[in-house]
């Protein structure tokens, strides 16, 4: 019998304090608190599970509840020389699952929701809900941790995810580059971690073998005057979804601050983004999941995906 | 109704599909039915399942090019030509198809004086472009034909039918090629007009077996290896053993070489001589590359002779010559063949060798510069310098 | 017998509607063609086949949709029909969307890194069309030369490179999909992150009971300029596999990591002939790209992890052609056992990589025990594994041992931790194991997620979820046509 059907003790205790009745919201660690628009204040808050339940290095496989810190997860991942896509912003895992927000090395490691092999949430019902599977390779029906990521805990509380884990690199070097195109720069290296820039200096995250690196840092050296620094440049504050071209020219749509996520699209900016236009009719499709998953509207009442 | 294809060739399929990007029907329709795959289903449905031979059935079976460029795509091996060849035969003879404008347009075929006599009036017809267009017949058929001449008895040079009239400039290209290379050629001429490749193409067996035992009686009086420089020709001669079935064939047929074959393993015989300025886009004659499997030798001739050999990417895909599929289905061909004018165009070479006289004359109305292989070579070793 | 009788039947207001939409050429209502449609690649019998469309644009997708909805007929979208599940056959007589025709690349967006392609394009197809500007589409399904896009899309197919580079879902951006309503949905898009329920995720792998896919945008992958493929020969499967693990723990992730254990590659050997040694228990085809420093680091790894597990030989493919050959000899494997009988069910299931070993071993004695010859060729690196069963169905009785057969593997496989289906989905192959791997509640759920884009079920019913759920109860539309063109 597949482990997707074994009882845990900690998620059912987390079903139970769920329930299946009134507004309610998990509470993390608060770091995305505002995304999705403001929480209804009637709504209950609870804490998810916590803890690493199995790791297997050789499967790159590692299951955790979602109330563990990103952090907490990274140094164990760590330990055995790999990592995974979710970004460490001080959260709790169920939290950056639920935000699907990307790392800024997101070229290197990958997108947040295809780390997410398989999750468990709790439903409105009340019950423990498990879509994906354990595997690093799975099309056994339909997509549920596709859904979930991204969903902000309004289709289901997240309680456990598996996540696919990927080798750290065995060197990473940050270069900063002036007076280059940094398209350049993204097209010049095989496969960055990262390339930024915001506006003036560019910035690219290389890594791999020793040897692949000091050939690609040669590489760039023919391109623009670089220097090796410490890290990336700070983030302004707010997100912008942007396609990879849009943030390559993103300097001539704000006049503040910003570091653009060169060949990803994302953008951190000083000041907050346009409202996008969803598509109307996929907007339809995600109000109907929204009324099939939750009926009543009691899974973080106030905050909806997108918004 | 018992479409005569053996259980296990017709079991041999599993339905994999990995025929039907090869297949040139199925790539311009993308209609299951005009595929290898589907055509088997239907063979299968209509042998072991008797469902009835409706017009779309026969449709099926009569719109395969029978290029066989599915049978080096099989990985089951299951043999597309022999139940296409067997099922067009019997279907032939049911009447499900009519083969009365085919069978009196081929009457001709081993008739070589009538032949050159109707191929003139052709080419007089169609220098004043009376010929229909579709019909793709060149408007610079030749009037004139120059005398053969046998200068040797170490080989045999097929001449044929049609190419003899319409091209046989390409084999006094072969042939000087070969003299060239110091073989002594007995080009065959009048004495084997016709291999009968025409016929069994069109499911017509009987006269295709009449014209493979006079083609064999014909050039059994010794064991000379027979050349051929036309890839259909060729092809339909070395599977006389199958068609024949006999021992007699069989021996025939392993005599039988495709010329650029034969010459690729004499490498060393032919002269060498300044290249030809040319990149020369290679288009592989589905019977030269499919049946027979000998598209490489092709290009060890060529390559010492010309600037550059280009390689076209359609995986060898037909160019919708296929005989008279050309005539018979014209919209069909010229869908086929605009696939690959855009793969030529893809690579635009400066001229275009194929070893097919079908090919070269189904592409030449598509705006292709073609040659023959051995009019290339023959050129570089008698150019002026 | 009666020539020439055609059994299309002019007077079906279905068709005649969808013909005023399309044209008379792209509707087909003779029984050969619905007999065509009723099969895909796999063992399963068809159903009955409906008219067969052949749309060229969004727009006729949308009016096929439409008329479907208002004579209350299913739709199932059919690529190039080489789905192994079933996921392509007709059930109830539904009104079949070809998407031969709609085969363009629509435009090569070298700046984003996204090819925008019709759902017919074949998947090798826009590989080659990249190739001159650097690129490719990463996901290379052993069918890659004939399978689709939109099928690729639907079945979240996988491939050996899909080892490093991740199956089809992280390379889709975006689907302009039709509803079963006739509406046009644009899911995701060039933007990495789009704000919002990732519909775009959801709709990959939903195996075309969503929706029909109507444009598809994929990412594109620089060729690396530097590739090493090994070929290691073992003496035991089980060597083979714990090399495998080996190479994954030690931290290197080859593009792709094949095994094929003797009976395969004999197989194959003998139809490409690009020299697997045929006495081996089991070969590994590794390959591993980069740059060039890496590469030989990341291949001399592999030898050393493949030599301490007692390789008998260690082989690197010496040029493109040879590699080429190595590669073809793969990926037409599953073709080439038509060689030892005509017909083969291929099973595909995914386990934890350190149980493949384990795996093995049993499903060696399952299929020896129901006498059924196995052959097994695999994803290693994913832990997917591939048992091929080999019979001859005109041989009584067979065809119930091979099920047999194929359902213990199945269970095995399930309770060492692992999933009904790698890369070939479920269609109506694997529903009836569903409930085996999720909980009702767990299938509940998937199945809310159905509805939320099919309330009515017409996209392609039956599949993927088990009977006892809506959209799925279809059963007794399912007879069998025999001999006659339906």
């Amino acid at each position: 019998m597949s482990t997707l059907t074994s009882t845990d003790r900690a998620l059912h205790d987390f079903a139970a304090q769920v329930g299946a009745e009134d507004p309610i919201a998990v509470e993390g660690n608060r770091t995305r608190w505002h995304l999705g628009g403001p929480l209804d204040e009637l709504a209950r808050l609870v804490e998810a599970p916590t803890g690493i339940v199995d790791y297997q290095p050789s499967e790159m496989v590692v299951t955790v509840r979602a109330g563990t810190t990103v952090a907490e997860l990274h140094e164990t991942l760590a330990a055995a020389g790999q990592t995974s896509a979710l970004p460490d912003r001080g959260g709790t895992v169920g939290g950056a699952v639920a935000v699907g927000e990307n790392r800024l090395d997101r070229l290197g490691r990958g997108s947040a929701r295809d780390a997410v092999l398989q999750v468990r949430y709790v439903s409105a019902e009340g019950e423990i809900v498990t879509g994906g599977g354990p595997v690093v390779k799975n099309v056994s029906g339909f997509n549920l941790p596709k859904l979930i990521v991204g969903s902000l805990g309004t289709l289901g509380l997240i309680a456990e995810v598996v996540l696919r884990t990927n080798p750290l690199p065995p060197v990473q070097r940050w270069i900063r580059a002036e007076r280059v195109d940094p398209r350049d720069i993204r097209d010049a290296l095989l496969r960055p971690g990262a390339v930024l820039w915001d506006g003036t200096s560019s910035w690219a995250l290389v890594e791999g073998h020793e040897v692949d690196v000091d050939a690609e840092v040669d590489k760039l050296a023919t391109l623009a005057d670089i220097a090796d620094v410490d890290g990336p440049p700070e983030l302004p504050p707010h997100r912008w979804f942007l396609s990879p071209q849009g943030a390559a020219h993103v300097d001539t749509m704000t006049d503040g601050a910003f570091i653009a996520s060169i060949g990803v699209g994302t953008v951190w900016a000083e000041e907050p983004p346009q409202p996008a236009e969803p598509d109307p009719v996929a907007a339809q499709i995600a109000e109907r999941t929204k009324r099939l998953f939750d009926p009543s509207g009691r899974l973080n009442p106030g905050r909806r995906a997108g918004a | 109704m018992d479409l005569k294809i053996n259980a296990d060739d017709l079991n041999a399929c599993v339905q994999c599909g990995l025929c039907l990007p090869h297949c040139p029907t199925y790539r311009v329709t993308g209609d299951e039915a005009l595929s290898p795959r589907g055509r088997i289903h239907l063979m299968r449905e209509v042998q072991d399942n008797d469902a009835p031979v409706t017009t779309e059935v026969v449709d099926a079976f009569d719109t395969c090019v029978q290029c066989r460029g599915c049978e080096p795509a099989c990985p089951s091996g299951v043999p597309y030509g022999r139940l296409i060849e067997s099922t067009r035969a019997v279907l032939a003879d049911t009447g499900a198809v009519s083969t009365r404008r085919q069978r009196l347009a081929f009457w001709a075929l081993s008739r070589p004086r009538t032949l050159r006599l109707g191929s003139t009036l052709l080419a007089v017809a169609a220098r004043l472009r009376l010929v229909p267009e579709r019909l793709g017949v060149p408007t610079d058929l030749p009037f004139m034909r120059g005398q053969r001449h046998t200068s040797g008895d170490d080989v045999y040079l097929f001449t044929g039918c049609v190419m003899d009239a319409w091209q046989r400039d390409v084999h006094d290209a072969g042939q000087r090629v070969l003299e060239a290379a110091g073989v002594g050629v007995t080009p065959t001429g009048d004495l084997a007009p016709c291999c009968g490749a025409l016929h069994t193409h069109a499911g017509l067996g009987d006269p295709a077996r009449q014209r493979a035992e006079a083609t064999i009686t014909a050039l059994s009086n010794d064991d000379r290896p027979i050349l051929v420089d036309s890839a259909g020709c060729g092809a339909a001669m070395k599977e006389y053993g199958h068609l024949l079935g006999t021992p007699e064939a069989a021996a025939f047929s392993a005599r039988v070489y495709d010329i650029h074959e034969w010459l690729a393993t004499r490498l060393d015989d032919l002269p060498t001589t300044a290249k030809l300025d040319l990149c020369v886009a290679v288009q592989d004659p589905c019977h030269q590359r499919h049946v027979q499997r000998v598209h490489d030798a092709t290009r060890a001739v060529l390559a010492p002779y010309v600037h550059k050999i280009i390689e076209l990417d359609d995986d060898g895909l037909c160019c919708g010559a296929g005989g008279a599929f050309s005539v018979l289905h014209p919209q069909l061909a010229t869908d086929i063949r605009d696939r690959k004018v855009d793969a030529i165009e893809r690579v635009s070479p400066d001229i275009v060798a194929s070893a097919n006289p079908g090919c070269s004359l189904h592409l030449a109305a598509g705006g292709v510069e073609v040659m023959h292989p051995m009019q290339l070579i023959n050129q570089a070793l008698h150019q002026r310098t | 017998m009666p020539l020439f009788r055609s059994t299309r039947e002019p007077i079906d207001p279905l068709v005649a509607d969808l013909t005023a939409a399309l044209d008379a050429d792209r509707v087909r209502a003779d029984g050969a063609q619905r007999s065509l449609a009723a099969h895909d690649a796999s063992v399963f019998d068809g159903g009955i086949a409906g008219p067969v469309c052949f749309p060229e644009t969004t727009e006729e997708v949308q009016a096929i949709m439409r008329i479907a909805e208002q004579h209350g007929s299913a739709v199932v979208p059919r690529g190039a029909g080489t789905g192994l599940a079933g996921g392509a056959i007709p059930l109830g007589r539904p009104v079949v969307v070809s998407t031969g025709r709609m085969n363009k690349v629509l435009s090569v967006d070298t700046d984003n890194r996204i090819a925008w392609v019709q759902p017919g394009v074949i998947n090798l197809d826009l590989s080659k069309k990249l190739r001159p500007k650097g690129f490719h589409f990463a996901p290379d399904p052993s069918s890659q030369q004939v399978c689709t896009l939109g099928g690729n899309v639907a079945n979240n197919s996988g491939g050996p490179h899909c080892l490093a580079y991740g199956v089809t879902d992280a390379h889709v951006v975006s689907l302009e999909v039709v509803l079963p309503d006739g509406q046009v949905a644009v899911l995701g898009g060039a933007e990495d992150e789009t704000p919002g329920l990732d519909l775009r995720g959801a709709f990959v792998g939903s195996e075309g009971t969503l929706g029909i896919a109507t444009k598809i945008g994929v990412r594109i992958t620089p060729n690396a300029p530097a590739v090493r493929t090994l070929l290691l020969s073992f003496a035991t499967v089980r060597d083979a596999a714990q090399t495998v693990s080996d190479i994954i723990a030690a931290g290197v992730v080859p593009a792709a990591l094949e095994v094929m254990d003797q009976r395969m590659t004999v197989a194959v050997e003998n139809y490409v002939a690009a020299g697997y040694p045929t006495d081996a228990a089991a070969v590994l085809l590794a390959e591993v790209e980069g740059l060039d420093g890496g590469v030989e680091i990341d291949a001399a790894r592999i030898e050393e992890l493949g030599r301490a597990n007692s390789a008998t030989d260690v082989r690197l493919a010496g040029s493109e052609k040879e590699r080429a050959a190595l590669w073809k000899g793969r990926k037409t494997a599953f073709g080439a056992v038509a060689q030892i009988a005509p017909d083969y069910y291929l099973h595909d299931t995914v386990v934890p990589r350190a149980r493949l070993a384990d795996i093995l071993e049993q499903i060696y004695e399952i299929t020896d025990r129901h006498e059924v010859t196995v052959m097994n060729v695999f994803h290693a690196g994913d832990g997917n594994l591939h048992p091929l069963l080999v019979f001859d169905a005109r041989e009584q009785g067979t065809l119930e041992r091979v099920h047999a057969a194929g359902a213990e593997i199945l269970r095995a496989s399930l309770a060492a931790g692992g999933v009904l289906s790698g890369e070939h989905g479920i269609g109506v192959e694997k529903q009836a194991y569903m409930d085996e791997l999720f909980s009702p509640a767990d299938l509940d759920h998937q199945n809310r997620l159905r509805q939320a884009f099919d309330p009515a079920c017409r996209a392609n019913p039956g599949k993927v979820l088990p009977m006892g759920h809506s959209c799925a109860d279809i059963q007794a539309l399912r007879e069998m046509p025999t001999g006659v063109w339906g």
